[in-house]
């Protein structure tokens, strides 16, 4: 018996690591969870938004940033699938945490959760610069707007803006439309324009700008109006999903909480969006909603099953692929009638859109062009807020065969009767030139 | 002087015409299939011009037997007609199987390349 409970607590030892899960291909949402806070308060002072991520089955583990015990991988596995960063005044990140080992971290296609505030150090803005995203450089600056600001706003210096500038896609934030106005209190940033992956959540209104709110004002700001963005947010190539944010009091339970009417407004509203805002962007940074797969592409000749390994011109081909869309839970078959397939041979030859069944099988079939080569069916799905897909199958194309043309050639008709009637009327004047009298 | 041209076409037509009216019946025949082979030639080639030279194969075939044909009888023609002195000798039995042979050949290889 002994012996028994303790082979068993062996195994168990040894099998606990395997059994702590993870992201995978078959469940992408992220699983386990660490949060960097720079004051052990922040746990309390946002509890609203933890416990919102806890009751959604996220493993939170909560380390103080310059923990020297921190590390996000062991033996070469990442003990992480997703990163908060509340820490925006931490200089340097504990144990072997740095700024590259995050950069490392989000390309292994994990994601993250960064907050800047009224003062962000040097570390976390190079964390952003990373991401496409350009603090204001002035350290005291915050965002003022003297149009948009929270009425609540205890400090009178228009600091507390109420934002409803948010970008339109019902993947990031929900379908439920946020109606109360974002309270945001924190620092500027811009998008970098080389940068192509990254985009703007909530935007400052065009009455905003980056300043230091206590003195007064020398020269023009730099950041100001619509180029100011307040949350931003980073899809990378390798699906990794990332959220800038320039306040962390947005998270906060005292804004979560709090009443809003934006100046100018009559429209008072009891609760702020910030809770509906900060949950429905948690959901998609870490995989809860818009991640998409993908199964292979399936093509062949109308009529057949079979793939061929070879199509020839002018050839019927049908041609589908399925695409499934992650719920929460399970996988439910992706509906769209923008997916579009292109046969490409250096340039596509031909482009189509494919038809969605509700089953999540895109189908539809043309014909092969009238050009041979080797060339790729393609199905590059890149839509705001959705993984990327990229799917390609090499399929070459070969022109007629020496028998598989047409046998008679309708145009040379006329030169084919010429020829026969010419063969008639040699045979009638031999006998017509014989036999008269 | 305008008065004067007409009146010699119109003498130079009818000098022609009683002239040939004279010639033996067989080569009048000869002349006449003459002129089927060319009009059937000029019939292709302004469909050519029509619709372009697509099967260029089929337009040289269609057009080649029919001069060829035309050509070889001009020969028969001149083999058979008795007042050329240059094929007294030459009997038009002879001339004609030449004909028929040639013919033969021309067809044959015009089929083969018709397409």
């Amino acid at each position: 018996m002994m012996n028994l409970s303790r082979s068993v607590a062996l195994i168990s030892l040894f099998l606990l690591p395997l059994l702590s899960f993870s992201f995978s291909v078959d469940n992408p949402t992220d699983r386990r969870v660490l949060v960097l806070l720079d004051d052990l308060s922040l746990k309390s002072s946002h509890s609203i938004f933890f416990n919102t991520l806890k009751s959604r089955g996220f493993d939170l583990d909560f380390k103080l940033a310059d923990d020297s015990k921190l590390a996000l991988q062991r033996y070469g596995q990442y003990l992480y699938d997703g990163l908060i960063i509340f820490a925006p005044s931490t200089e340097r990140l504990g144990g072997s945490l740095d700024s590259k080992s995050i950069a490392d971290f989000v390309d292994s296609g994990r994601d993250l959760i960064l907050s800047a505030d009224t003062s962000a150090s040097d570390l976390i803005r190079s964390i952003a610069t990373e991401c496409g995203v350009d603090f204001d450089e002035d350290s005291s600056a915050m965002v003022i707007d003297h149009t948009s600001f929270s009425v609540s706003d205890v400090d009178g210096d228009h600091t507390l803006i109420a934002a409803d500038d948010l970008v339109k896609s019902d993947v990031i934030l929900g379908k439920a439309k946020i109606e109360a106005p974002v309270l945001f209190r924190g620092v500027a940033h811009s998008l970098n324009p080389t940068n192509n992956l990254v985009f703007k959540v909530l935007s400052a209104s065009p009455s905003a700008y980056s300043a230091n709110p206590s003195s007064k004002l020398s020269s023009p700001p730099q950041l100001t109006g619509s180029a100011i963005s307040l949350v931003s947010v980073l899809q990378a190539r390798n699906n990794a999903r990332v959220v800038i944010s320039g306040s962390l009091q947005l998270f906060s339970d005292r804004l979560i909480r709090s009443g809003v009417q934006k100046a100018g407004s009559h429209n008072q509203y009891e609760k702020s969006g910030n809770e509906q805002f900060v949950t429905e962007l948690s959901k998609w940074v870490f995989h809860e909603r818009g991640h998409l797969k993908a199964g292979s592409l399936v093509h062949h000749r109308v009529g057949e099953t079979d793939e061929p390994a070879i199509y020839r011109i002018k050839d019927d081909l049908e041609f589908s692929v399925e695409i499934y869309e992650w719920s929460g839970k399970s996988w439910e078959p992706y509906v769209a009638n923008d997916v579009q397939v292109q046969f490409y041979m250096m340039s596509p030859y031909v482009l189509k859109t494919l038809s969605a069944d509700k089953k999540g099988l895109f189908h539809t079939s043309f014909k092969v062009p009238d050009v041979y080569g080797v060339f790729q069916f393609k199905v590059e799905y890149e839509m705001l807020g959705y993984t990327t897909l990229s799917l390609s199958k090499q399929i070459p194309v070969r022109p007629y065969r020496h028998n598989e043309y047409e046998r008679f050639i309708p145009t040379a008709y006329p030169y084919y009767g010429a020829c026969f009637t010419t063969m008639a009327g040699f045979f009638v004047f031999s006998f017509v030139y014989l036999y008269h009298k | 002087m305008v008065k004067s041209t007409t009146k010699d076409a119109r003498d130079l037509f009818h000098t022609l015409r009683s002239a040939y009216v004279a010639t033996p019946t067989n080569l009048k025949i000869i002349d006449l299939y003459v002129c089927f082979a060319v009009f059937t030639a000029l019939i292709q080639v302004a469909y050519m011009a029509l619709v372009g030279s697509f099967p260029f194969n089929s337009f040289l075939s269609g057009v080649l037997s029919c001069i060829g044909t035309a050509v070889l009888a001009v020969c028969l023609r001149i083999q058979v007609n008795k007042e050329n002195k240059e094929f007294k000798n030459l009997a038009p039995e002879r001339a004609f199987a030449d004909f028929v042979l040639c013919n033969l050949v021309l067809h044959l290889v015009i089929i083969n390349f018709l397409g």
